[in-house]
């Protein structure tokens, strides 16, 4: 399945946050709620995916002074398809100066066998911020997951602040100390702001400042509320 | 290799490498290693996440050095972006500043034409250097530099074991020709990348690692370490 | 016997500093001889100076803390080095941290005259490079018995002040002053040797002195 949905966020004349464009394309559905401030748009996935040979993309540009909040409604399951074919989902977002999104989709659950791609660029430009939460979940309950890896990348007027590969599902890193430490959810919360608190830190979790400006937070937990608690702590000990 | 090459892979070499454990002395500290058989694991997970990262940026600087390009200021931010730990960025600095002060008395003929002038640009564009940057800056040839790179990032935490652990060094050193593979593979797979635009370069994470550089750099403030990282 | 290679022919005339840079003394002595006593005994008798202080211990944090809560020095012109289990390390084969900390002191405070940089406590053997250190001072104290001046090492027999800590204690752990001030000045061949008790004299004035004339051999040299 191939679909390629887009989501324009413009805040108009009255100081309003307006979707302004919204196709959504099977299997990626996109909600507008009603909100009184921020654009709120609800991510939902209307069929069971990704599935092997997916490819999945969403592209969101927001403009000047623009406010979205993108969620999502249920946990992405990555599933294996009939051919083994890798399956793949991207999301782009395109922030103006000013444009301010908080992007929280549910957990990626890499189920067994299965093999997914997973990236996200964010471009932003001038004071635009982001915050941008990932949950992975290395497979089901009591299940060894596939593979996954993942790729963000997120520049500020085409200056890099952060770009991170992660392989999962590979069983002696996924055991290392390096990579998952041997714990099955990985939750990280990025949080560009341009500001740069003081490091915090406690067990598996950690805030830390970015050398251009923002906050990368990482959990890792052998449960995801486990996990996304530890990001709570984060974003408390961040202020 | 070059005899600069070997002379940075030695563990005598003063670059400030021997106050670095590589996250050993918190995962020692948690008890994740506590013995000769727990290093294998700790070694060849830093090697394929940290160390990979260091090679490729070391083997890309040597492609710049080699070239005579100057791109350091975008190999810096290049590498900070992929380095999200602000503990394990200024290690890194901390690092690659000693060892650029001790490469730039190095002033061996054969070697000073090229090391000499690179050093002082690179140095020009960031006082305080990536360890990896400088590495390949002074070695000037992407394979060694990729392999000196990935060595160091194990056999530095190795060195650590055997001080902090009083693990067997016989052993420990076993340990480490066992990741000869390993090591071969992702210097080969570095230099391969050497020639890309910096921002297409690779970027492995390495979540743990870096949760627990800064867990470690937080009871530095609070209480005894003895490793700096 | 000595297996310094320094110790044939110790350098007992370096190069003063360079201009515009501070002089580096380092302070260095087994566990437990009072070396961080006398670093803060220095910091208050020097006060009138533009100082700072480099600590190694491999409890460095606690070297540093020991000295912030003495309150003798601003926190801020104190730097604390890891060694790596390895406090000979970091002030002889490797001394790149400390000279990018001791250049951390002198950016951070442009008009500093001295830097005093305390070694981990280590045995006879350590001494600091002469890369990294203009003058030091090896510090032994009387409880670590009146022998170890006659064992030489090259602390002892090439620092440029020997001092002998603790003689108040002397009595106490049977120490003979006597002999250990005699051994000191033959293994040592016509270098200084101060004997203190920073009970008896918290200003630790003989080496204040001594540090003081390195300075004017600095300024007037």
């Amino acid at each position: 399945m191939r679909a390629r949905a887009h989501l324009r966020v413009e805040r108009d004349g009255a100081g309003r946050h307006v979707v302004r464009e919204l196709r959504s394309a099977a299997p990626l559905t996109l909600l507008p709620a009603r909100t009184n401030g921020t654009a709120l748009v609800h991510l939902v996935s209307s069929a069971a995916t990704p599935l092997g040979g997916d490819d999945l993309a969403l592209t969101v540009e927001v403009g000047p002074h623009a406010e979205l909040t993108l969620v999502g409604v249920a946990a992405t399951v990555a599933l294996p398809g009939p051919h083994g074919a890798p399956s793949r989902s991207s999301v782009r977002l395109t922030l103006a100066p000013g444009a301010s999104v908080a992007y929280l989709p549910e957990p990626t659950v890499v189920t067994g066998r299965a093999c997914h791609e997973s990236v996200l660029v964010a471009e932003l430009a001038g004071n635009a911020t982001l915050r941008a939460r990932e949950v992975l979940v290395l497979g089901r309950v009591g299940e060894r997951p596939g593979t996954l890896t993942t790729a963000v990348t997120a520049s500020r007027d085409a200056r890099p602040l952060v770009r991170q590969h992660l392989r999962v599902g590979d069983r002696e890193l996924d055991a290392s100390v390096a990579s998952l430490a041997g714990k099955r959810v990985l939750a990280t919360e990025l949080y560009l702001d341009g500001s740069t608190p003081a490091a915090a830190s406690g067990e598996w979790w950690s805030c830390t400042p970015l050398a251009a400006g923002g906050t990368l937070t990482t959990a890792l937990a052998d449960d995801a509320v486990t996990a996304v608690r530890r990001l709570g702590l984060a974003a408390a000990a961040r202020g | 290799m070059s005899v600069l090459a070997l002379m940075l892979a030695d563990s005598r070499f003063p670059g400030g490498g021997h106050a670095h454990s590589g996250g050993l002395e918190e995962a020692a500290a948690r008890g994740l290693v506590r013995t000769e058989a727990d290093l294998p694991a700790f070694l060849s997970g830093r090697l394929r996440t940290a160390g990979v990262l260091a090679a490729v940026f070391a083997a890309a600087a040597a492609h710049s050095a080699a070239g005579r390009v100057d791109n350091w200021s975008t190999l810096d931010e290049e590498l900070d972006a992929r380095t999200p730990s602000s503990a394990q960025r200024s290690a890194s600095r901390a690092q690659g500043r000693a060892t650029a002060r001790a490469a730039a008395a190095m002033a061996v003929p054969s070697v000073d034409n090229v090391c000499g002038s690179t050093l002082r640009v690179l140095l020009a564009a960031t006082p305080r250097p990536h360890h990896a940057i400088v590495l390949g800056a002074v070695i000037a040839s992407p394979p060694d530099a990729a392999l000196v790179a990935a060595y160091l990032s194990v056999s530095g935490p190795a060195s650590a074991s055997v001080r902090l652990l009083g693990l067997d060094p016989l052993r420990v050193n076993g340990s480490l020709a066992a990741l000869e593979p390993l090591l071969r593979s992702v210097a080969a797979d570095a230099a391969a990348s050497a020639a890309l635009d910096p921002a297409a370069l690779p970027a492995p994470g390495a979540p743990a690692l870096d949760l627990l550089a800064e867990e470690h750099d937080r009871h530095h403030r609070e209480e005894v370490r003895l490793f700096a990282s | 016997m000595s297996f310094d290679p320094t110790a044939a022919e110790p350098d007992r005339h370096a190069a003063p500093p360079a201009a515009g840079r501070p002089l580096r003394i380092g302070v260095g002595g087994p566990v437990g001889s009072g070396k961080t006593a006398l670093v803060a005994a220095l910091c208050r008798a020097l006060a009138d100076l533009e100082l700072a202080v480099v600590t190694n211990d491999i409890y460095t944090t606690e070297d540093a803390e020991f000295l912030r809560r003495a309150g003798v020095l601003d926190p801020a012109r104190i730097e604390a080095v890891q060694t790596g289990c390895c406090p000979h390390t970091a002030i002889r084969d490797d001394i790149t941290a400390n000279l990018d900390a001791v250049e951390a002191l002198a950016e951070r405070f442009p008009a500093l005259r001295l830097v005093i940089i305390e070694s981990g406590g280590d045995n006879l053997t350590a001494v600091f490079s002469r890369g990294l250190v203009d003058h030091q001072i090896f510090v032994v104290d009387v409880a670590g018995g009146d022998k170890v001046p006659r064992k030489g090492g090259p602390g002892v027999t090439t620092a440029d002040l020997l001092v002998i800590n603790k003689t108040d204690l002397a009595p106490l752990v049977g120490a003979d002053l006597d002999v250990m001030s005699g051994d000191a000045h033959r293994v040592r061949g016509g270098l200084p040797v101060v004997l203190q008790s920073l009970v008896d004299t918290p200003g630790a004035p003989a080496v204040a002195e001594w540090v003081r004339a390195r300075l004017a051999a600095v300024t007037t040299g």
